[in-house]
């Protein structure tokens, strides 16, 4: 339909349409609005790195300490007993990984289907499972750790608790995305055949969104077998323990060892990854909207096309 | 088979933005039950939006909408108006991810009782429906597909798949948004057979005059407003549809 030979008709309004583009006058103050905005990015940006004591001359000061450490590292330590303890202690960190993954899902699979605007939760059900989720990815997995290492005690169970809660947050709000992500159209059309809010959602939504939240439950738990390196300083069990006791006593041979460890445990579940992210894209690649992804997620996943 | 409905609307505007030209303007229509109607119009017209109106997704600003003497907005009626209504679109909306079997059985979820949502997961059909989803798909030659993803699809498969999934709970009334342009000819004249033999109240809704010919009942839609009503299409009727006879050659070429 051209307007030119018709002029009485009436072009419908378009659903979404965007508004008017800015005057003249508007996108002039706009400009001055980003100048100043660059200024003080820029300011704040200065004044923390000079305040900071950031700098080569702070680098300097420390090449003394940097140098012993460095050469305390050489060569590892390859003791068989030191090997074994470490070996125990990758497992505990694989073990706390893969516990706290399933405390998460637990908890917070159900909080994003609650989230998630197009399930359609009551109210009185979403606003609650929001601040839940806000509240338990608040807080720090450090700080989840330090609560439960005064509460349960040292020990890998600290560590479960702490990553597992704060993994719940963010697989709530991260799963509740991905839900809300879907093709709104199938969903509606089971929505018109009468169906209720949880045979939509089970029907309708979940299946397009099965391949993106199981990329995010993997990602989860790498970052989960990173977090519990990082929160196991303060006790909370794993390879972590190991690598804080070793830096505490200053045995920095037994540290070289876990160092390598952690590299090689990181490498390895990124080459998982890799074969997992095609597996699981291949089929869906389509549908699959990725809202909020990791650089190595980004790098590895195979180009699309 | 169910006694098909009838479809009230009187006064019906529906606008997307309060400051918007309405999508639909002022639209009375009146369609008694086992009636077949063609809902003839250029794209844009508000064929689709009148569609989702009737199905209670797309609320007017002003007017009422019966179907079958139910307000497809009040909430406890709405649920009975869909449970009702079969849907065909042209838009691709079956669920990618779930079998084509699994597709055409949650059109009638509502129906299901616990066991059920086990025995459809583990990719099997409840007893009580099997025989009628038997007889269906072997009237639209799907039996190979039900097995496959919607992804693994062609459009002529899926489509196919759609019509099944409306007829499956025996609907009342029928609405197919341009469900038969994505078919070469031979299966979309099928298809609209298989509507029209649904004993359903049919809507069709469509671009195509060859097919609203077909009609004995043509409601012709323009810029949101009714600008025909009738059985026989003048050449003038047509010009005042589609806007100019230029166009209109366009459309039948």
């Amino acid at each position: 339909m051209s307007s030119n030979t018709t002029p009485r008709v009436r072009i419908p309004a378009q659903r979404g349409s965007r508004e008017t583009p800015p005057a003249p006058a508007r996108r002039e103050s706009r400009t001055g609005l980003r100048w100043l905005l660059t200024a003080v990015v820029a300011v704040a940006a200065v004044w923390s790195l000079w305040s900071t004591d950031v700098g080569i001359g702070s680098l300097l000061a420390g090449r003394d300490g940097a140098a012993r450490m460095i050469d305390g590292l050489f060569p590892p330590d390859m003791d068989g007993e030191l090997l074994s303890r470490v070996g125990i202690a990758v497992v505990e960190t694989l073990q706390i990984s893969i516990a706290a993954l399933v405390i998460g899902a637990v908890l917070g699979l159900p909080l994003a289907a609650l989230i998630a605007g197009n399930v359609g939760a009551p109210r009185w059900l979403a606003i609650p499972a929001r601040l839940v989720a806000a509240g338990l990815r608040g807080v720090p997995e450090l700080l989840w750790a330090l609560l439960f290492v005064a509460t349960v005690g040292l020990g890998p169970a600290a560590g479960v608790y702490a990553i597992g809660l704060h993994g719940a947050g963010l697989l709530a709000k991260l799963c509740s995305e991905q839900l809300e992500a879907v093709d709104p159209a199938p969903v509606e059309a089971v929505r018109v055949t009468g169906s209720t809010k949880t045979a939509v959602a089970v029907w309708a939504i979940l299946p397009q969104a099965r391949a993106s939240i199981a990329s995010q439950l993997w990602y989860q738990w790498e970052c989960n077998i990173r977090s519990s390196v990082i929160i196991g300083f303060v006790g909370a069990g794993g390879i972590g323990q190991a690598l804080g006791i070793a830096l505490k006593l200053f045995r920095y041979q037994e540290l070289a060892t876990l160092i390598i460890t952690v590299l090689i445990i990181i490498i390895a579940v990124d080459r998982m990854s890799v074969s997992f992210r095609a597996r699981v894209g291949a089929s869906t690649s389509d549908t699959a909207t990725y809202t909020r992804t990791s650089l190595v997620q980004r790098l590895l996943r195979p180009s699309r096309k | 088979m169910a006694k098909p409905i009838g479809i009230v609307c009187t006064g019906l505007t529906v606008r997307f933005s309060t400051a918007g030209v309405p999508v639909l303007h002022d639209v009375d229509l009146d369609i008694a039950a086992g009636e077949q109607v063609a809902l003839l119009g250029p794209s844009g017209a508000g064929k689709s939006t009148l569609l989702r109106v009737l199905l209670g997704a797309v609320r007017p600003v002003a007017g009422t909408v019966r179907v079958g003497g139910m307000d497809p907005f009040q909430r406890g009626q709405q649920r009975s108006v869909r449970r009702a209504t079969g849907v065909v679109r042209q838009r691709d909306d079956l669920v990618r991810g779930l079998t084509a079997r699994a597709n055409v059985l949650v059109g009638l979820s509502h129906q299901w009782r616990a066991g059920d949502w086990f025995t459809v997961m583990r990719g099997r059909v409840p007893q009580r429906f099997a025989e009628r989803l038997a007889v269906l798909a072997a009237r639209h030659e799907v039996e190979d597909l039900l097995d496959a993803r919607i992804e693994n699809l062609s459009g002529g498969q899926r489509q196919r798949i759609a019509l099944v999934r409306a007829l499956l709970p025996e609907p009342r009334l029928l609405l197919a948004d341009e469900s038969t342009s994505g078919l070469d000819p031979a299966r979309a004249a099928e298809a609209l057979r298989h509507l029209r033999t649904a004993g359903a109240t049919l809507v069709v809704t469509t671009h195509d005059l060859a097919v609203a010919r077909q009609f004995g009942r043509i409601v012709a839609l323009r810029d949101g407003g009714v600008v025909f009503d009738g059985n026989e299409l003048t050449e003038s009727d047509v010009r005042d549809i589609y806007g100019s006879i230029e166009v209109l050659q366009e459309v039948s070429a």
